[in-house]
């Protein structure tokens, strides 16, 4: 658990780089692509519903978009933890997709 | 569990200068050279892409450069009468700004603030104005940490400073300076609204709005950009306009910070 959780925090801390210095150059619409948050809404949506390591993911990207962002330091973490714990939530009580089940 | 998050985050936001300030200082390099790297990328496929936009804005740009052209030429006689009228009645010529150079780090997830490799260390406050090599205005210092600022960009929401219009293009003689004052008031997504102008003043597509020492914030004459559509209406005692923006971050890689004007 502590091996994926410190590959984890590299990850996201290469992602949030990558977000700011170079995706920053490729808009669509004026907007940059988040892909921290697609990665952690992807993560969630696709990790079986008895693990949580989406959620600690929700809150290490979180953390490095608070770093690398003008906003306080909780702002994405909330956002992120939130809407992590809304997808497993709604994927617990309401969703059945037997190939994730079986990853 | 959810305590001791709250607790972290409590506690990081009570330290969040030094916080960050750390992250900063050993993401610096890697962050120079990812927006290097992104800068020439989109370039390469920007011109791919707009092969067809880029030939018509370079007829557009070769036209506009022959009418600037004659325009200098004007500019200089003019220039010349002035510096033999100033040296006639001894008056000291504006002195120029006093800059220090900066290089982009990084740009915020909301688009509307940039990270600068200038702090606290290199005499760097906020509410200092930040420029390009042309003049053009790109915002203020927001935050400043000991080796690196936060610039808000003039599309900021919190963004509102005051603007004079100057007419686009004709000959030079016919008075260029339409001397119409407004407001610039940043709506975030890379926009801009020129508010608070008196309906009667008249404004026109392609004016050039620059920037105006009344409101203190900046220094008189920086470019702001140019205006694009404008809005009036009958109820309204004041008109609006959109306005095209001169600076492209994505372009811009070194910037001015003004330490004194």
């Amino acid at each position: 658990m502590i091996k994926k959780i410190l590959l984890s925090i590299i990850l996201f801390y290469f992602l949030v780089l990558i977000q700011t210095s170079f995706l920053v150059h490729f808009t669509i619409f004026d907007a940059v692509p988040n892909i921290v948050l697609i990665l952690v809404l992807g993560w969630n949506l696709l990790e079986k519903r008895k693990n949580y390591l989406g959620v600690t993911n929700a809150l290490i990207g979180g953390f490095f978009l608070d770093v690398f962002s003008s906003h306080f330091i909780g702002f994405y973490i909330l956002i992120l933890i939130g809407l992590a714990i809304f997808i497993k939530l709604i994927f617990k009580r309401y969703v059945r997709i037997p190939f994730i089940d079986k990853i | 569990m959810v305590v001791v998050v709250i607790l972290i985050v409590f506690l990081l936001n009570v330290l969040q200068k030094e916080v960050r300030s750390f992250f900063y200082s050993f993401s610096a390099p890697i962050q120079k050279v990812l927006w290097k790297a992104g800068k020439s990328t989109s370039d390469f496929f920007q011109g791919i892409v707009r092969v067809k936009i880029l030939k018509q804005e370079l007829d557009e740009l070769k036209l506009q450069n022959q009418e600037l052209l004659s325009q200098i030429i004007v500019l200089k006689s003019f220039e010349k009468e002035n510096k033999t009228l100033r040296q006639a009645l001894r008056i000291e010529l504006q002195k120029d700004f006093k800059l220090a150079l900066s290089q982009i780090i990084s740009k915020d997830i909301s688009q509307d603030f940039i990270l600068i490799d200038k702090g606290a260390k290199d005499d760097i406050v906020e509410g200092m104005s930040v420029i390009t090599e042309q003049r053009v205005l790109i915002g203020r210092i927001s935050e400043v940490y000991e080796d690196f600022s936060k610039v808000m960009l003039i599309f900021h929401k919190e963004s509102s400073f005051d603007v004079k219009i100057s007419a686009y293009g004709g000959p030079v003689e016919d008075g260029q300076e339409k001397d119409i004052s407004g407001v610039v008031k940043g709506q975030g997504s890379s926009k801009v609204l020129l508010d608070f102008v008196p309906r009667e003043e008249n404004l026109s597509q392609g004016d050039i709005v620059v920037t105006s020492a009344l409101g203190g914030i900046f220094p008189k004459g920086l470019l702001v950009g140019r205006i694009k559509e404008i809005k009036k209406n009958d109820v309204d005692p004041f008109q609006q306009a959109e306005i095209e923006l001169f600076f492209d971050i994505s372009q811009s890689e070194i910037l001015f910070i003004i330490l004194d004007f």
